[in-house]
């Protein structure tokens, strides 16, 4: 009900309408509008009722939506598709916990690297390739969890999904370990001579979890990885894991694991199991 | 047909989960009634091309899921799923869950995905809970958060695996108006054990037991198998097949003849559907 008898004229509600009105005098007459049902009903007509719903829906989409984690809107800064994001947001591994909890890891072993005697390198060339690793089992989600369930059953399918989550590991965890690589002591090549046997054995983790799954898979391969290190201490360099020699074993292997999974996923006419 | 199913056999191990089933569904609600472990949740993970079957034809939307990759992904387009059991990862809010689903349904830009999984929440009536963690919902609550993922984007096959667990009577109904529309463009396939529900959401009955069909019809076409053998008595009749006492206090005879100084009752669902279950329907077959 009107409660007052002055009425905007049409020419002033329409460049209200428009947007044309200056911030005070829009706070003025949308005051006036709110308690005038006269106006309000002048004004209807005049609104562009779909830019009005675009407008409320990109509120309400900013109040309901997640916001997405940092790493993720910074990945989405730099190019990330926004619907990727949306899935990445989700990932274990992308959460803030699974980042803090990799970082400390790392942080301890660089400074049980710096404090050992000597050119023992082996704190940090045991948990930085591992670190990754781990993130994408954790990412993975076994296929008989429920919700994997419904995922395998989307368009998008379950193989694309455990690809996306492993995006997102390499984006929260490899920074991060190789900025901490930079500090570790012997020569310099160490700081980034890890990523080798580290993504060789997310590629073989993603072949690997096929067969036994992503835990028993990423398991396996940590025990296989602290074995090469023991050895490496034992018998042979502190640098011997990730030696120029061993890289080219780790590049034939993350070959050899992508092999794996693209024969399997054009083979197999059973559904959902490419991953 | 949006489902045609011809001699699907599907084995756990030793034993057979499902046994040369034959099934075409076209539009409309079709319930699959049976009792736990008749092969229900097989028969719609293979519809939802969840797992695969072992034996038979299986051809969904016009087409073949394992034919390739491509034929499997137009057929997902299609579809809308609810599990028995859905897991709800972490920490998601009700609307961030169906907005990730939304985007494993290709719903990739941000706006139209956002005013689609508004949409499916109002039809759950779930949009005030929006921006409530999952886990804090109630079981129902919970069911329709699943529900809504499933309608998502107007699905042309809707898969449901036991809707109606947790709903209250007025939730049925919601559920019942919300397929009521679906069921004009989609296929709805739904199970459940509950023979109230099927009565109240479905045209057409599929009874599973044992792996096998048992009856494929209308709800009225299987009240009528019951019609001269439904009894209510004043007491208990002993080598009955099925009786139980009601809540007047007299006995519900089904089957077995007609007890001394019983009188004939009208046939529902239920008795229908206990009369056709017998003891060896809930045994499964051995592979």
């Amino acid at each position: 009900m009107s409660t007052t008898s002055w009425h905007a004229p049409h020419d002033l509600l329409e460049a209200y309408a428009e947007g044309r009105l200056d911030a005070v005098l829009g706070a003025s007459l949308e005051r006036h509008v709110e308690s005038c049902a006269e106006c309000r009903a002048a004004i209807r007509p005049l609104s562009d009722l779909r830019l009005l719903d675009d407008a409320w829906s990109e509120v309400r989409s900013r109040l309901e939506s997640p916001e997405p984690t940092r790493p993720v809107r910074l990945a989405q800064r730099l190019g990330l598709a926004d619907s990727t994001g949306v899935l990445l947001s989700a990932a274990t591994s992308l959460r803030l916990a699974w980042l803090t909890g990799s970082v400390v890891a790392l942080g301890f072993a660089l400074v049980a690297t710096l404090l050992a005697a000597g050119d023992a390198l082996w704190p940090f060339l045991l948990v930085a390739p591992l670190v990754p690793v781990l993130g994408v089992a954790a990412a993975y989600g076994g296929s008989e969890e429920p919700f994997e369930a419904l995922a395998a059953t989307t368009p998008y399918g379950r193989a694309r999904l455990v690809l996306v989550r492993t995006l997102g590991v390499v984006i929260g965890t490899l920074p991060p370990a190789a900025l901490l690589g930079l500090f570790v002591p012997g020569p310099g090549w160490v700081a980034a001579a890890w990523l080798g046997p580290s993504l060789a054995m997310v590629l073989v983790l993603l072949a690997l979890a096929a067969y036994i799954g992503p835990w028993p898979a990423g398991a396996t391969l940590a025990l296989l990885w602290c074995g090469i290190v023991v050895l490496s201490i034992r018998r042979l360099t502190p640098t011997w894991p990730v030696e120029a020699t061993q890289q080219t074993v780790y590049l034939a292997l993350a070959a050899a694991a992508v092999a794996v999974l693209v024969v399997r996923s054009r083979r197999t006419h059973r559904i959902g199991v490419a991953l | 047909m949006n489902v045609t199913l011809a001699g699907i056999g599907k084995d756990y191990g030793a034993t057979r989960a499902l046994e040369d089933v034959d099934l075409t569904l076209d539009t409309g609600v079709t319930g699959l009634l049976g009792p736990n472990g008749a092969g229900k949740t097989t028969l719609l993970r293979i519809v939802a091309t969840s797992i695969a079957a072992d034996r038979g034809r299986v051809r969904l939307l016009g087409q073949d899921p394992s034919a390739g990759h491509g034929e499997l992904t137009d057929i997902r387009r299609g579809l809308g799923y609810l599990p028995q059991e859905l897991g709800y990862p972490g920490d998601m809010t009700t609307f961030g869950f169906v907005e990730y689903v939304a985007v494993l349904k290709e719903w990739d830009e941000r706006r139209a995905r956002h005013r689609e999984v508004r949409r499916v929440l109002d039809l759950v009536d779930l949009s005030d809970l929006s921006t409530k963690r999952v886990s804090r919902l109630s079981g129902g609550q919970r069911r329709r958060v699943g529900l809504a993922q499933a309608m998502i984007g107007d699905a042309a096959l809707l898969v449901l695996d036991e809707p109606t667990t947790g709903l209250d009577p007025a939730q049925r109904a919601a559920l019942r108006r919300t397929l009521d529309v679906a069921a004009h463009e989609s296929t709805v396939l739904l199970s459940t054990h509950q023979t109230e529900d099927v009565a109240a959401l479905c045209e057409r009955v599929v009874v599973l037991a044992g792996g096998r069909i048992r009856f494929d019809g209308s709800v009225l076409d299987l009240v009528a198998t019951a019609a001269g053998q439904v009894w209510l008595a004043d007491a208990d009749v002993p080598g009955a097949p099925v009786s139980w006492r009601t809540g007047t206090g007299r006995y519900r005879v089904v089957g077995g003849g007609r007890p001394p100084a019983a009188e004939a009752a009208e046939p529902t669902l239920e008795d229908a559907y206990l009369l056709m279950l017998g003891p060896e329907a809930r045994t499964p077959l051995p592979a």
